[in-house]
């Protein structure tokens, strides 16, 4: 717990505590009669406040816990997720859980629960972020309206802040405890003609690394200088992706490390003929991903659902796949170790800006970033999706003027073959303006990437 | 946006669960539908009617000049396998109200699990709270369009078995015998199949005066069939696309999986050996296992009038039919045959419903007419920025919260293109295409802020060569701009060929919400839309 001034009392913080999901835990372990029993409990607020046409539309909170109970008799086991605490739901819900595996099928993935397992001792509970009021918030939205305001613009915005805890149980005497925060802001200016529009936003796990007024600026400043756009032919572009741009794209990678799959053959990571690629040189040298629960601003829970550790994990290093993630059943099957998924992700970097990777582009794209982002090849783990709200041509090292907007086509694993230069890594915010994973990357300068067709929409 | 398989929703697992019929416009017609429901659906329990009634009652006292309460009662429950294995059997109950209350102009809404008389009250004075701190940081003017009272209303979706009356064993042994089915086709290496049965009670209380206990089902079954070619090079998957449902468990029962699982599963080995598109321009046919989905994306959003508005600018996007008096009444979609009904009527559709979350009765209405632009979805406090326009002042019913936890705002309704008056087979609309592909399923999908650019995959894509289809090909994807593509639309089938399709997870807003939908349409012919090969 971070510890404030003695004299003031310290707000009570969002979600339960260590010591509530124990006893509540406990409650839950003691009406089961099953083999294996294992708890999650998750509890907090979820606030916000939306921004549009100058003015706030919406802002609300809510309250919520899921307490999900897990019982398993041999392999036969069923989950049951209740938000009522009162000691008749409880047990209603733990007699249900088991008798809805007593009727299931046997699982033969089923694994009996852990015991106590060792989690670095994480707090991600920022008290700046629990005790945000509902003014500071619409304060915050009010910067961006009044910056688009003076402007002659219109915004639209959205502020999201989530407080809470997670915690597991096992019958086995597991149990592990996580407090945490998050808040993103995110805001689009877009002129009142609806001809230019410009965004900008700020995610971490602490209020007081948010740039609310550098989001304001930038977002104005982006609207403004995209103002009059004009037409680029689809192609293939050496590009700069601004980190925001470069995020949506290898935020995705999380999902590709699996090693179930990629030694059933369906993955990017299968071996041709059998296997996996652990080992193989995938990648540009410069490009290193790691997952780390204890990355600042950017924390995540140190266990996964079913309990296991998640720990720094290094899973490309220097372009060469290191490690892939094993889940228990699949780890037990291969004869090794199991690796939790990743659930924040870091791509190491250089010491680059945006503005130093620009004066070195010849006739390039700048990307701020990209919407609506599908998969279209999981073997290639390629995806397409459009780019907004700031496109620009590059030529003789500067931003020389706003172009269209276009649908890339793109596989990540061949733009992170196709790297030219990285700059120095951060926090982005995502696509849809919730607070997520953290997504620590750089900006990156890119060759050959493809624009596929242009995008009318602004 | 149809939420996508990656989300970045696993913060705080608190928000949401995990992602044929009727044609004829039928404004007015929904009567008999609701006077059968009111006899057979149940009653508001009575100690949720005093909660939801003490909630307005303090958002009133509290200073709210109109408020709503909602109190749901979300039952999920999810059945998963692979192969001849359980992966999963989950069931999960959110239970919790949602008070929104008007303050000056401005909205605040707050929730809780709590259903204790005094924390129903606090939220209540906390939902006025927010409201009345925005309206000082931020003074607005919000103005609601009028609505009939409605004193009690009931309504359930119509279904002859309650999914959660049917044993989680019961559901995972139909879904051994489809996967049996499928892996005893050679080359087939892996299915994954799941049932997701959800039913959703809901009290809503309004300071207008109503109290509406409605409640709904739905069910969603998916089922995927991956061949693996024998040097581990390549793999291909084959998604059942079962459009899912607003009803009970009798649908899963008539879907016949077993025996449909060997034709999915013949498609996926097909598609191991196909040849890749040669990428150019093609006519296309399109199943409506398919098209629901672009008629989603292109129609169904774009005409959404809080996009119009730029409430959804920093997520969603706009839309390109803006502003209302440049378009309404002016903009060609498609051709004269081209007729969309927005709906909230059409049986099985998943946006099919009583009221909507304001106390609006169900309708359906024109949005495109003779392939004109006639009209947007709209909500009681959006209305009346087109009734100009429209000479509609009442609100269309789209308002809709994902559950307790949520604000409601507007949401889509059913969006559904109409069949041709000419009862067309599929085999007719195909016999008209020289050199054309036919698509089923939905693969990949992407649109972008405006809805302008699309880009669509699909299942199975078979190329038709003279009026034919004769072989199956294989990466295929399709990008066209949304009027463009209308307009190319050439040919529509009848009645005979028209089918519902949908999805649980059409996320929009901020927090972004999940919604169930459903499109309506009949199979159709597209002529020279630019194709693209995916590998």
């Amino acid at each position: 717990m971070t510890q404030q001034g003695s004299s003031i009392p310290t707000p009570k913080r969002h979600g339960i505590s260590a010591t509530e999901a124990r006893q509540l835990s406990e409650r839950v372990l003691k009406f089961s009669k099953a083999e294996n029993a294992r708890v999650n409990i998750t509890s907090g607020i979820q606030g916000f406040t939306r921004s549009a046409a100058n003015r706030v539309t919406t802002a609300g909170v809510q309250d919520d816990i899921s307490v999900q109970i897990t019982s398993a008799f041999g392999k036969r086991v069923a989950t049951i997720d209740t938000n009522r605490l009162d000691d008749t739901s409880l047990e209603r819900a733990v007699r249900e859980s088991e008798s809805l595996a007593r009727i299931s099928p046997e699982n033969p993935q089923y694994l009996p629960e852990l015991g106590p397992q060792t989690y670095s001792d994480l707090d991600g509970y920022y008290e700046s972020t629990g005790n945000l009021s509902t003014e500071s918030r619409a304060q915050a939205a009010t910067l961006g309206i009044k910056a688009a305001d003076a402007a002659k613009a219109i915004a639209s915005g959205y502020i999201e802040v989530r407080a809470g805890s997670q915690s597991i149980a096992t019958s086995k005497g597991l149990f592990g405890y996580y407090a945490r925060t998050g808040v993103s802001s995110t805001l689009t200016v877009r002129t009142s003609d609806g001809l230019s529009s410009g965004w900008a936003g700020s995610e971490g796990a602490d209020w007081n690394t948010i740039e609310s007024r550098r989001v304001a600026d930038d977002a104005v400043r982006k609207c403004q200088e995209w103002r009059g756009k004009t037409s680029l032919e689809p192609g293939k572009y050496l590009v700069v992706l601004e980190p925001v741009a470069a995020g949506m794209l290898l935020g995705l990678l999380r999902g590709a490390f699996d090693a179930r799959s990629a030694d059933e053959g369906r993955s990017f990571f299968s071996k041709p003929g059998s296997g996996n690629r652990i080992g193989e040189k995938l990648f540009d040298s410069r490009v290193t991903l790691i997952s780390d629960p204890s990355e600042k601003n950017a924390e995540a829970t140190p266990f996964a659902p079913g309990g296991l550790p998640i720990r720094r994990e290094t899973w490309i290093e220097n372009g060469v796949l290191k490690e892939l993630a094993y889940n228990r059943f699949w780890a037990e099957r291969q004869g090794v170790a199991p690796r939790s998924n990743p659930s924040n992700l870091r791509m190491s970097g250089g010491d680059a800006s945006v503005e130093d990777m620009i004066k070195s582009v010849n006739r390039g794209v700048l990307i701020t970033r990209f919407f609506y982002i599908r998969s279209t090849n999981p073997r290639t783990i390629a995806y397409t999706g459009v780019t907004r709200d700031g496109t620009f041509i590059i030529e003789n090292g500067k931003v020389s003027r706003p172009v269209n907007n276009f649908r890339f086509n793109q596989s990540i694993t061949e733009m992170l073959s196709n790297i030219q230069a990285l700059g120095r890594p951060m926090r982005v915010a995502g696509e849809d303006g919730t607070v997520g994973a953290g997504i620590v990357v750089p900006p990156m300068l890119v060759r050959d990437f493809n624009l596929t067709s242009i995008s009318d929409a602004v | 946006m149809k939420n996508s398989e990656i989300g970045r929703r696993e913060f705080v697992q608190l928000a949401g669960l995990a992602g044929a019929g009727l044609v004829a416009a039928r404004a007015g017609g929904l009567e008999p539908l609701l006077g059968f429901q009111q006899n057979s659906a149940p009653a508001p329990d009575a100690a949720e009617k005093e909660l939801v009634l003490r909630a307005i009652d303090a958002a009133r006292s509290a200073g709210a000049s109109y408020a709503d309460a909602r109190i749901t009662r979300m039952s999920a429950e999810s059945v998963n396998t692979r192969e001849q294995q359980l992966t999963g059997v989950s069931r999960s109950e959110r239970y919790g109200i949602g008070i929104r209350a008007l303050v000056g102009g401005s909205w605040g809404f707050a929730a809780t699990r709590d259903l204790s008389n005094d924390a129903v009250s606090r939220t209540a004075r906390e939902a006025v709270a927010i409201g009345a701190a925005n309206d000082r940081v931020n003074p607005v003017k919000t103005a609601l369009s009028p609505v009939k009272k409605v004193a009690e209303g009931r309504w359930i979706t119509p279904h002859e078995i309650d999914p959660f009356s049917v044993s989680a064993e019961q559901k995972a042994d139909l879904l051994f015998k489809t996967n049996t089915s499928a892996l005893r086709v050679k080359g087939v290496q892996f299915v994954n199949s799941g049932i997701d049965s959800v039913k959703e009670s809901k009290l809503l209380a309004t300071t207008d005066g109503s109290l509406i206990q409605q409640t709904f089902l739905r069910m969603l079954v998916n089922v995927d069939v991956t061949a693996v070619a024998a040097d581990n090079s390549d793999s291909q998957t084959r998604n059942a696309t079962i459009p899912p449902m607003a009803r009970g468990w009798e649908y899963v029962v008539g879907l016949d999986m077993p025996q449909s699982a060997s034709r999915w599963a013949e498609e996926a080995v097909q598609k191991l050996a196909a040849p890749p598109v040669e990428p150019g321009t093609w006519d296309l046919v399109l199943h409506p296992s398919h098209l629901w989905l672009t008629i989603h994306e292109s129609i169904g959003h774009s005409t959404e009038l809080d996009r119009a508005r730029g409430y959804e600018a920093n997520y969603a996007g706009t839309t390109f039919l803006a502003p209302p008096d440049r378009v309404l009444n002016k903009l060609r979609f498609g051709k004269e045959f081209m007729n969309v009904n927005g709906n909230r009527t059409e049986p099985g559709a998943l946006a099919t419903v009583g009221w909507d979350d304001e106390g609006v009765p169900s309708r359906s209405w024109r949005i495109i007419d003779k392939g004109l632009f006639v009209n947007y979805q709209t909500t009681r406090e959006l209305v009346g920025w087109i009734s100009d326009l429209t000479r509609d002042r009442e609100s269309q019913g789209c308002a809709h919260a994902e559950g307790w936890w949520a604000i409601p705002f507007p949401r889509m309704p059913n969006v559904s293109l109409m069949p041709n008056s000419r009862d067309l087979s599929e085999e007719e609309v195909i016999a008209e295409t020289k050199h054309g592909i036919f698509i089923e399923g939905n693969g990949s999908y992407s649109i972008d802020q405006q809805r302008y650019n699309f880009q669509f995959g699909g299942q199975s894509f078979w190329e038709i060569k003279d009026g034919k289809r004769f072989r199956m090909l294989r990466n295929v994807a399709y990008q066209s701009r949304t009027q463009d593509f209308w307009n190319s639309m050439a040919l529509i089938g009848g009645q005979q060929t028209y089918a519902l399709g949908g999805t649980f997870s059409d996320g929009k807003g901020q927090p972004s919400q999940a919604s169930s939908v459903s499109h309506g349409c009949p199979v159709a012919l597209f002529r020279n839309i630019n194709v693209l090969r995916t590998a």
